[in-house]
């Protein structure tokens, strides 16, 4: 239940953020703000579909975490690790041909790193592990 | 690897849920079992088999053909 609580409490500061963010007016309306804020929302919206769920395992007397669980997360985990791997060397072989600033380029890294867990997540769940 | 999880558990009259509280997992690992989706644990498999007191190898069956290559390939002919 630690981990759920934990995960709504993070879920909750980044909405705050985002929202401070766009009260400061710091979010001017161009499309690569407007895209990176759509990533952070989806993003929070799968951290708390994760906890939800969790939630909803304990009402009905299930364990929030057992053994499929926890090997979609590792599998995911990996298989995010090693396509980051290459999405960071596509990042450096950009970053002398764009003219976005280094921090914009470790920003977009980091939330490319957080969509390519969500997508990998989503296809171990698809295609199940068979481990065969 | 196929398993008779489906047929065992509509002959014990027990839902996927209750199955998943009886062996201490949640009902999607049952739902991805009974799917092909997922090979358990020994553990799960032992705890399922054991729920329905049937050998493992009667619950979960080794299609022997389809894991293995053949031996000239594996040997790299």
């Amino acid at each position: 239940m630690k981990r759920t609580i934990v995960g709504f409490v993070v879920s909750a500061l980044v909405l705050a953020s985002l929202a401070l963010w766009a009260l400061k007016g710091r979010i001017s309306g161009n499309t690569q703000e407007i895209l990176m804020a759509g990533i952070v929302l989806v993003l929070v919206g799968f951290a708390v579909f994760l906890g939800v769920s969790r939630v909803r395992s304990r009402l009905r007397r299930e364990p929030a975490e057992d053994e499929l669980s926890r090997n979609v997360m590792t599998r995911a985990s990996s298989f995010s690790y090693y396509i980051s791997i290459y999405l960071w060397l596509f990042i450096m072989y950009i970053s002398d041909k764009t003219s976005l600033k280094a921090h914009s380029l470790v920003g977009a890294g980091i939330l490319g790193m957080a969509v390519v867990f969500l997508l990998c997540w989503l296809g171990v769940k698809a295609f199940g592990m068979k481990n065969e | 690897m196929n398993n008779r999880i489906k047929e065992l558990r509509a002959r014990h009259d027990l839902s996927q849920l209750e199955l998943a509280r009886l062996v201490g997992v949640r009902r999607e690992t049952i739902v991805f079992l009974e799917k092909g989706k997922y090979n358990p644990s020994l553990r799960l498999a032992h705890d399922i088999a054991k729920y329905f007191g049937q050998p493992i190898e009667e619950v979960f069956l080794f299609d022997d053909e389809a894991g293995k290559k053949p031996s000239g390939e594996a040997a790299g002919q």
